[in-house]
């Protein structure tokens, strides 16, 4: 049996495999105490299978972890006491960042202070160029005393980056042993080691946010292990990293940056699972919507894709995590985003947001603002006596006052039309979301299968994916825990990087074959320890770029080999193609840059189980309800219940397919079926073809 | 002429994220792709797109000095050279007599079509080159007493591609002339395909939605700009003020005093309108800091919207509200052929900027900006020469790290990487690594320099320090600096940032002070120290929170000395704030009883021998 638990801001997912069936628990998560959580929801979960949670848990090979723990932490300024050690004349890297602003006339606030203060920030006199080569020898002395000064300020951990360690690391590895003899117990972070990564600021981050992150973790950790050990847990306990993988716990705790935003990456990897299997599909877009923020995330040709762009906080007003991570989008367009009218009377939705309290006008706990989930709950797409299957009754009648108050009238719109509007706007904020990257990942979303995560992605999936112009739609039976599906799927990864400087004008085949032969030791020393007995994948990428150009792209190298003409000939062609695809010009006469060597090693945990179809038997009758849709108007909608759809059962719209945790709208035209693995699959269609009286005339499920 | 047509509300909300998001994939396609790092790092470029009737639609995040005013004239001139383009047309633009910044921005303008060939749009891509064959190798010369000295080739709406395809004759002049033409044409491919990409977008705009719809959004959403900045205008106290700013001298016949500008500001609530008048200047000056009508206006513009609630959108429809009078022939105002405007959109820029956004802030506290720090210091050079690593091969490029410090505003602290106000600190800063990586050059310091903000309730960004040289190899090294002379003046009582110092430091660690204008051959073992202006101070600096004094004590931004005498707040020795003695000393300053001490150079202590890093020549060797 495997076990995969998600703590999220309001929910902790637990995902249960056990032999070929797969079943969902959700418990309210626990901020104090996160643990607790986890063992209410292990608790549900044994429960069901009449057994106690000791014998439950003991049971257990695997417990896959995903956690905000160190988000949070960041968010609340409750990290450790983190001091940076930066080369003379460069202290001020996490200060001055790369530059850059989101909004140029916008002077309601200052300039946001450095992820580590000044104060805490030390010169280390030394210097080494670009060429690896030592400039200045490191004053060993003065370095002593800056460390003792460490002692002296309460460091509760430290920080290391220096200029060019990525070409020599010998004073960053100096100093680390300097800290270990002289700071004894506290832990630090050498950014070569970290993130082999060109750009001081971006090492400089990453190192201070793992750095600060460590003790914190660490104990996080432990005594989660602890008090899964206790209940009966005698498995391994593994954790989900930001780049799509899992990793021990230990390793985890070792370098803990893996876990900032890792929330968001696995919900991906059950989008990849679904897509190949109801859509047909290597492209799909992710999405995943919440109570506040809908993510999107993307699956190019079967992989997915990574970015080294993430922030925490504002786009180069927050500190950016600096590592290879799957490149999610959010935007603040969710069910609880609150619609507004600004004094010229624009209609806007989002960011700000009524969360999950006091949340939607509907739930009656005190929200005031229309929010996207009014509107649905306003236009007949959520049932109000049936939202989280019945188990909280929703205020109709009090969606619409306040959108007729608040929107309706300044707008002068009807009732509908106004909720109809909110509608809209979320979504081309969402559609907004999803071109932004696509075009910067190089993906057509007219060749992708659009996945609806998260409980309110029904609601106008159907309306993203006509603007998109993709070919279906897929909403998974899991999709409202989607992240804890994902974990399931996930695979042990871990990846290498090595700093290789060259152009295709001077290119020493040897030496790349030595650092790609090196790498792949590693790699398969990695899989010995972490993997025993399970055989290892390793994919091998080169960063490339047309000369003078400065951002890379990755390319794939198919079989790890750069010892010959033609293998760097097959790289180069590769790189144009990707070049083509991402900024639709490729430069033939360009010489070639490489500037890094990489290597990811996967290990498969299995996960090969199939979500059950659980089939409920509730009676033929079709109910409906009266539903408005902008074209038609309030029309008489079928309402489904996906429980009681049989595999193959075709519904066309206009009509609601709804379930425990989700709700989707079929608008006019648009045509569902239930595939053999649960999922809704939906193909879009047309308003047009709908209203000529016209069926899509394309199978729903290929096959 | 119109009908009277109900506003459609939802397309308006709908199709403005619509429209923001094809500026944003044009602005990704030429930052990812550029070649100079003045591009691919520190973003110096803009897209936008206009309309049929050359009005600014939208500008997302572009810089503002780019494109508020000026892609709308360079429209209105395109459609008169070339009244009836094709599909597959882009023309190429750079005159700054025809609504261009400066020569050293090329723009690449693509008539947008319907179906029938009618020109529906426009997508502008600007973009800042690293060369553009000038006499000298920088794109920005203030010492050019006209065009001809300056050097720059001037593309009048010329033909650039036709049916989607490079005019090759075009290209080959550039190619001639252009200094790397590698690299040049890299950036140029760049644009066109940043301009392509808003073409691709709106030609799927007109045919979802069709063009008709288009052409309503455009005039609802023009309109409602208009109503948001007059209802904001609305709000604010009536008056008229006049302002003024002193740019630095330059070494040539006429300017070498200086050269003072002047705005006269004008709020008028009840006519929901602001209007700058900038006639009362000085003709076009015999050197290359005269404005252009872009940027003349656009400066204007920029105060203006610095001043006044920040959502309200920035287009032509807003601008309707702001009256900017401009005069032919005058250095803030329509330049006359052969005036050189090298320096369009920096120092005369900045200033003028400066004054509309300060005068403004008298008009009632919590309102305007004091004034950022002057540029351009010597961080912010053209470089070139020839790298020993690749053979000797020439290059060419303009660096962007330690730029001067921002201006203190209303609710906060100068923004400290502001750069310059023209851009409103959005554009990037170059990474030490990567200029170390591109080019032959070592960076040995990057960092701010204490008490060198304004001083206010809020405190101008300090000045920053970036000391660099060359790598075994000798470096050409050219800036344009003003604020060496006239610092970046405070507001309301704030206190003006630093002055702007360029030094040098010979192989035998002398350091020597350079010229506002330099032009400088470093050879290896030798270094520039570039200290930027700090930015001015808004409100009077005993106003400030004491805890935010000492905040800044602690953090090394302002020294204990200076936080005593200026700021009148007293710490204690755990840096704490002394409350009672802090309090006393509050209101002897506030009466005008404080002398203050001449406390010490902190830049001189910064960058004295021996003090921080330098190269013993030579340099790079183990």
């Amino acid at each position: 049996m495997r076990l995969a638990a998600d703590t999220g801001g309001t929910f902790t997912d637990l995902v249960v495999e056990r032999g070929e069936t797969v079943r969902l628990y959700k418990a309210s998560t626990t901020p104090q105490d996160p643990a607790e959580g986890i063992l209410n929801a292990i608790t549900l979960a044994a429960r069901d299978a009449e057994c106690s949670t000791r014998a439950f848990l003991s049971e257990a090979e695997v417990f896959i972890h995903g956690t905000t723990r160190a988000i949070n932490a960041i968010l609340t300024g409750s990290t450790a006491r983190t001091a940076l050690l930066a080369t003379r004349g460069h202290p001020d890297m996490l200060l001055l960042r790369e530059g850059g602003r989101t909004d140029a006339f916008n002077w309601t606030y200052g300039y946001p202070d450095p992820y580590i203060p000044r104060a805490l920030t030390f010169e280390i006199d030394e210097r080494v160029g670009s060429q690896g080569e030592v400039v200045r020898a490191l004053d060993e002395q003065a370095t002593l005393a800056v460390l003792d000064r460490l002692a002296e300020v309460e460091a509760e951990a430290v920080a290391v980056c220096l200029l060019w360690s990525i070409a020599n690391p010998v004073h960053e590895l100096a100093l680390g042993r300097m800290i270990a003899e002289r700071l004894p117990g506290v832990p630090y972070t050498l950014s070569h080691a970290l993130n082999p990564t060109l750009r001081e600021y971006r090492r400089a981050s990453c190192a201070a946010i793992d750095a600060s992150l460590k003790p914190l973790m660490t104990a996080y950790l432990r005594g989660l292990e602890d008090r899964l050990h206790e209940h009966g847990f005698g498995g391994r306990l593994l954790m989900v990293t930001s780049s799509g993988g899992v990793v021990d716990a230990d390793d985890m705790a070792a370098a803990p940056i893996h876990s900032v935003n890792s929330g968001p990456a696995m919900a991906p990897i059950a989008g990849r699972h679904y897509a190949a299997l109801d859509g047909q599909s290597e492209n799909a877009v992710v999405a995943d919507t919440g109570g506040t923020s809908y993510d999107v995330a993307l699956v190019r040709r079967g992989r997915i894709p990574v970015t080294r762009e993430t922030w925490l906080g504002l786009e180069y007003e927050g500190h950016i995590t600096g590592f290879p991570a799957v490149d999610v989008r959010s935007v603040g367009a969710g069910g609880g985003s609150i619609a507004w009218i600004d004094s010229g009377g624009l209609l806007h939705v989002g960011p700000q947001s009524a969360g999950a309290d006091p949340g939607p006008v509907c739930y009656g706990r005190g929200g005031a603002a229309p929010t996207v989930t009014d509107a649905a709950v306003a236009l007949g797409y959520i049932d109000p006596e049936y939202f989280l299957g019945g188990e909280m009754a929703l205020d109709a009648d009090a969606s619409r006052r306040a959108i007729a108050a608040q929107v309706a009238a300044p707008l002068r719109l009807g009732e509908s039309e106004a909720a109809a509007a909110i509608m809209a706007v979320a979504t081309e904020r969402m559609i907004q979301s999803i071109e932004e990257i696509t075009v910067n990942q190089g993906v057509d979303p007219r060749t992708a299968v659009l996945i609806g995560g998260g409980g309110a992605a029904g609601l106008n999936a159907v309306a993203i994916a006509r603007r998109l112009g993709s070919p279906r739609v897929v909403i998974p039976q899991a999709g409202a825990v989607l992240s804890a599906r994902g974990a399931l799927m996930s695979d042990l990864m871990s990846e290498f990087a090595t700093a290789f400087f060259t152009g295709s004008d001077r290119f020493g085949h040897e030496e790349a074959q030595r650092l790609l032969d090196e790498l792949r030791e590693r790699c398969l020393r990695f899989a010995e320890q972490a993997a025993p007995g399970v055989e290892p994948q390793i994919e091998y990428i080169a960063e490339a770029r047309y000369r003078h150009q400065v951002w890379q792209l990755d390319v794939l190298l198919a079989d790890g080999r750069l010892d010959t003409q033609q293998a760097l000939d097959r790289l180069i062609e590769e790189f144009h193609t990707v070049h083509e695809d991402v900024y639709a010009v490729r430069d033939e006469r360009a010489v070639l840059e490489i500037v890094n060597l990489r290597a990811r090693v996967t290990c498969p945990l299995g996960g090969g189980a199939q979500d059950p179809v659980a089939l409920e038997a509730v009676g033929e009758d079709e109910p409906s309800r009266r539903v408005y849709f902008p074209r038609t108007g309030a029309v008489d909608a079928a309402i489904w219940r996906l429980e009681a759809m049989t595999t193959g059962r075709s519904v066309t719209g206009p009509a609601i397919v709804e379930s425990s945790f989700t709700t989707v709208v079929l608008n006019p035209g648009a045509r569902a079926e239930r595939s053999a693995s649960g999922s809704l699959v939906i193909v879009p269609g047309s308003e047009d073809a709908a209203a000529a009286g016209i069926g899509s005339g394309e199978a729903v499920s290929g096959g | 002429m119109s009908v009277e047509r109900p506003r459609d509300v939802v397309a308006l909300a709908v199709m403005t994220n619509r429209m923001e998001g094809v500026v944003r994939k044009m602005t990704n396609t030429l930052f990812r792709t550029a070649r100079s790092s003045l591009l691919n790092t520190a973003r110096d470029f803009s897209c936008c797109i206009c309309t049929a009737d050359h009005d600014l639609l939208v500008m997302a995040e572009s810089l503002p000095i780019h494109v508020m005013r000026g892609p709308d004239l360079m429209c209105a001139w395109l459609a008169q050279c070339h009244p009836r383009p094709t599909r597959g047309d882009a023309f190429l633009h750079n005159s700054p007599y025809r609504g261009n910044s400066h020569a050293g921005d090329h723009c690449v303008l693509v008539p947008v079509l319907d179906d029938q060939g009618s020109w529906r749009a426009t997508a502008v891509v600007k973009a800042h080159m690293a060369d553009i064959g000038n006499a000298e190798p920088t794109t920005m010369t203030a010492t050019a007493r006209d065009v001809y000295e300056e050097g720059a080739l001037i593309f009048d709406c010329m033909k650039v591609q036709e049916d989607y395809r490079d005019v090759e004759d075009v290209i080959r002049m550039c190619k001639t002339r252009i200094r790397v033409p590698e690299d040049w044409y890299g950036d140029y491919m760049g644009m066109i395909g940043a301009a392509r990409v808003g073409e691709r977008e709106l030609a799927r705009v007109g045919e979802e939605v069709g063009w008709d719809a288009f052409d309503h959004y455009v005039e609802d959403w023009l309109d409602y700009s208009e109503e948001r900045i007059r209802a904001t205008i609305r709000k604010l106290p009536a008056g008229r003020r006049a302002g003024s700013e002193m740019h630095d001298a330059i070494p040539l016949p006429g300017v070498e005093e200086g050269v003072e500008i002047k705005a006269l500001v004008t709020v008028d609530p009840q006519a929901a309108e602001i209007e700058i008048d900038l006639r009362e200047n000085p003709d076009c000056l015999p050197c290359g800091i005269n404005l252009t009508e872009s940027t003349a206006a656009t400066s204007a513009l920029i105060g203006v919207f610095n001043s006044i609630d920040h959502t309200v959108p920035r287009n032509s429809g807003s601008a309707r509200a702001i009256k900017v009078l401009l005069r032919e022939n005058c250095c803030v105002g329509i330049p006359v052929h052969p005036a050189s405007c090298s320096l369009a959109t920096t120092g005369l820029a900045e200033r003028l900027g400066a004054i509309v956004q300060r005068t403004l802030a008298e008009f009632e506290d919590g309102m305007g900006m004091a004034a950022p720090g002057p540029e351009c210091p010597p961080a912010t050079s053209s470089l070139s020469g020839r790298d020993p690593r690749h053979g000797g091969a020439p290059f060419v490029d303009m660096m962007i790290l330690g730029n001067s410090g921002g201006a203190a505003h209303a609710r906060g602290d100068g923004w400290v990487t502001n750069g310059e106000t023209s851009d409103g600190g959005s554009m990037m800063r170059d990474s030490t690594e990567v200029l170390e990586l591109l080019r032959p050059i070592r960076v040995w310091s990057d960092m701010i320099v204490t008490d060198t903000g304004g001083a206010g309730r809020f405190r101008g960004a300090p000045s920053l320090y970036v000391e660099y040289g060359p790598v075994d190899t000798d470096l050409e090294v050219m800036y344009a600096a003003d604020g060496t002379v006239n610092p970046a003046l405070g507001a309301r009582g704030g206190e003006p940032g630093a002055l702007l110092r360029p030094f040098m430091r010979r192989a035998d660690g002398e350091v020597i002070q350079l010229d506002p204008w330099g032009h400088v051959i470093l050879r290896p073992g030798e270094t520039i120290i570039s200290i930027s202006s700090g930015g001015g101070g808004y409100g009077p600096p005993h106003e400030r929170d004491a805890e935010h004094v000492r905040h800044d004590v602690t953090e090394g931004w302002v020294s204990s000395e200076r936080a005593r005498a200026v700021y009148g707040v007293e710490l204690a020795d755990d840096g704490s704030v002394e409350q009672a003695a802090t309090a006393a000393l509050r209101s002897e300053i506030a009466a005008g009883g404080v002398e203050r001490p001449a406390g010490d150079d902190s830049v001189l202590r910064l960058i004295a021998p021996g003090e921080r890093l330098w190269p013993t020549a030579p340099s790079g060797g183990d």
